[in-house]
């Protein structure tokens, strides 16, 4: 009992070193909690593993990560450190050594690069990789040099003695913004690369050869949401495994259900109450967003739930239609979520037929137009032929039985009603239309 | 005159009722799939899709009726016949068709100018007719792909993935909902465009004389004014 007020005593200092109260870092441990799938009830259990971890790792030994920034923006660095802002979620970067980020390390250069180097030799086996960013494997894998290192190289050997990868934001997970079309620098997200590299027998993980690449988790989103992070980060060294993951190794509690059935303003939706165009009335209202290409119906992610930005909002109930940046899929190559979603602000994708770009829409209503010209100018046809009315008189005989008598399909001769009966309908009237070759 | 007769063996009343019910379904799921495609007017989203949703079982469904009563129920395996056999035998190849595909392509082509013989459909067409059900199968299957309850499950998972996600079924089913209007197009032009008796015996089960086709002898044989009641 004293062992945990000691602690809860020690763990409110460093919380307010950080400028963060000790209510600001419940409601935070409630965030994780939604994050992670379980009941907002379990929040103080939560907390006090944190703050266990937390104080307890400080004395012994804290688990190595390795951030490495290949092609990005370092928006999710900021998503997640918020350095400027000292947040809550840093306090979490104490359940870990972070010997290696570009970023937010201290140190730079040749120091740096050596720490890198020792983490991956003293901890082999042990050290987790969060990445952020696309790999570019361009031009011989020059596109993307670090620290005089090609960046292809980099990812296959911190893989190889990795104890889990962490791939933070779309970028790394389906090579993202780089890797939409035309993708010059041969960007990639690291589970397709580190796929392909084992197939070619470029690869072998170190740390166990029995599976082909290290455990990936891939936590998309662009940037990645620092909830998301800090709920697999937590899952993964307090609860010590792995989050159950989708067949994109994304985590299933957080990427199961699509937006749209989460929404706000779903309601909306089923009245039939649409945006059409920003600044309206209809707006201003707070209507649904799918007329301006909402990807919410097609996105899973539970943003409606664990919200952005210390949960103040979310892109939709922002007034912005979702975008579909959880929406990277690593499993098929050539894959990316930007081309998946763009025109942003279309109902759907366009199509590429070699170099043209168009809507498949446009496609189909040219396609359905050349078929009704078609028909319009057969039609025409029809009628100077003078099939219109009846249709043409029946051949007497199929060309094929008199071609080959012997085997003949008709085991008749044809009455002569066709012929005699064509004279006596010219005089009839033709008003009523009959028989052709469609029923 | 030179059509077949018409005679309500060619098509039994059921067949009229599937047809009917296919009809309304499909320009149905036709406009509603359109407005769920992007809401082209308000208010109409929850009816849009509780009707899509609906019909588009209803299509299923009544397609299954359609197959298995062909099995049961006889019809007129030609036109200008009242003779009748299993209705499964006119989608199947049929003697009365055989070597007819090319005679077909000529005449609707204007390279022949004789009407070629045939059975009640002839080849381009009843390789048509035999191909919705797959159609509609397809299109089943990929609107339960994006049905968010069954979108879930198994086989409707695995196809998304298999394509690239939801986004990409979605433009699967629209294109096929286009390869529908382009067929119906075609079919109700093909339909009517030498005359409209084979509307009024598919809507109105009204029939029509005309010139009498023997199933047995595989030609025209002789003529039916049906007593003079058809003029
Ligand atoms: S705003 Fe987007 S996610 Fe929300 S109900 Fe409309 S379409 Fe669905
Ligand atoms: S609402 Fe859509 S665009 Fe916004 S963060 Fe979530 S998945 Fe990304």
């Amino acid at each position: 009992m004293a062992r945990i007020e000691t602690q809860a005593v020690e763990f409110d200092a460093l919380l307010k070193t950080r400028g963060v109260t000790r209510r600001r870092f419940l409601e935070f441990c409630g965030a994780v909690t939604v994050s992670l799938g379980l009941s907002e009830a379990l929040a103080p259990k939560v907390a006090e593993a944190i703050e266990e971890n937390v104080i307890g790792k400080a004395k012994g030994k804290l688990a190595p990560v390795l951030w490495l920034e290949l092609a990005s923006c370092t928006g999710c660095t900021e998503s997640f450190a918020q350095v400027e802002t000292p947040d809550v979620a840093t306090v979490v970067l104490e359940l870990i050594s972070l010997n290696y980020a570009e970023t937010l390390s201290a140190g730079a250069g040749y120091s740096l690069e050596l720490a890198k180097k020792q983490t991956m030799e003293e901890a082999a086996g042990e050290y987790i990789v969060i990445i952020e960013g696309a790999l570019m494997e361009g031009w011989e894998g020059n596109a993307l040099r670090i620290a005089n290192e090609k960046a292809v190289d980099i990812i296959r050997e911190v893989s190889a003695n990795a104890k889990a990868i962490v791939c933070a934001g779309s970028c790394a997970v389906d090579g993202g913004w780089q890797a939409a079309v035309p993708n010059p620098g041969g960007a990639t997200g690291i589970e397709p690369f580190l796929k392909r590299e084992k197939a070619a027998g470029r690869f072998t993980y170190e740390v166990d050869p029995t599976v082909d690449i290290p455990p990936i988790i891939n936590v998309p989103t662009c940037p990645s949401n620092p909830e998301h992070l800090v709920a697999v980060l937590v899952d993964v060294l307090l609860v010590g495994k792995l989050p159950e993951l989708d067949s994109h190794n994304k985590p299933t509690l957080m990427f199961g259900e699509y937006i749209h059935d989460n929404c706000p303003r779903r309601g909306h939706f089923e009245n039939g109450e649409f945006v059409r165009q920003f600044g309206s009335e209809e707006e201003r209202k707070g209507y649904c967003l799918y007329a301006l290409g909402c990807k919410g119906p097609q996105t899973k992610n539970n943003c409606p739930i664990v919200r952005w930005n210390r949960r103040v909002s979310w892109c939709v109930e922002a007034g912005a239609p979702c975008i579909g940046c959880a929406s990277a899929d690593p499993t098929k190559a050539g894959f990316n979520w930007v081309d998946l979603n763009t025109p942003f602000f279309n109902r759907v994708k366009n199509l590429k037929i070699g170099d043209i770009i168009l809507q498949p829409a446009t496609l189909a209503a040219g396609i359905g137009g050349i078929a009704a010209i078609a028909l319009i100018a057969h039609g025409f046809g029809m009628k100077a032929t003078g099939r219109t009315k009846g249709g043409a008189d029946f051949e007497s005989e199929r060309k094929w039985d008199a071609k080959h008598p012997d085997k003949a399909i008709a085991t008749a001769p044809a009455a002569q009603a066709a012929k005699s009966t064509q004279e006596a309908e010219a005089a009839e009237e033709a008003d009523e239309q009959t028989e052709g070759g469609d029923q | 005159m030179a059509h077949l007769a018409h005679y309500r063996q060619a098509h039994p009343l059921p067949f009229v009722i599937t047809h009917w019910i296919n009809l309304i379904c499909i320009l149905v799921l036709i406009f509603t799939g359109f407005y769920i495609h992007f809401p082209y007017f308000s208010g109409f989203m929850g009816v849009a899709r509780g009707l899509h949703l609906g019909l588009g079982y209803l299509l299923v469904i009544n397609c299954a009726v359609r197959i298995i009563l062909s099995l049961f129920i006889k019809s007129a395996p030609t036109a200008g016949s009242r003779e009748v056999d299993r209705d499964i035998k006119s989608f199947l190849p049929q003697k009365d068709n055989r070597h007819q595909f090319g005679a077909w392509i000529k005449y609707y082509l204007f390279i022949k100018k004789e009407h070629p013989l045939g059975a009640k459909y002839g080849v381009p067409q009843k390789l048509a007719y035999a191909a919705i059900p797959f159609l509609i199968l397809l299109v089943a299957f990929t609107g339960l792909c994006l049905y968010a309850p069954t979108s879930v499950v198994g086989p409707f998972a695995a196809f998304n993935g298999l394509v690239g996600g939801v986004m990409v079924t979605r433009i699967i089913h629209y294109c096929i909902m286009w390869v529908f209007i382009i067929f119906i197009a075609l079919h109700a032009y093909l339909a009517t465009i030498e005359g409209l008796a084979p509307a009024k015996m598919m809507f109105g089960w009204k029939e029509h004389g005309g010139l009498v086709y023997s199933p047995e002898t595989h030609t025209i044989i002789g003529e039916d004014d049906l007593d003079g009641k058809d003029h």
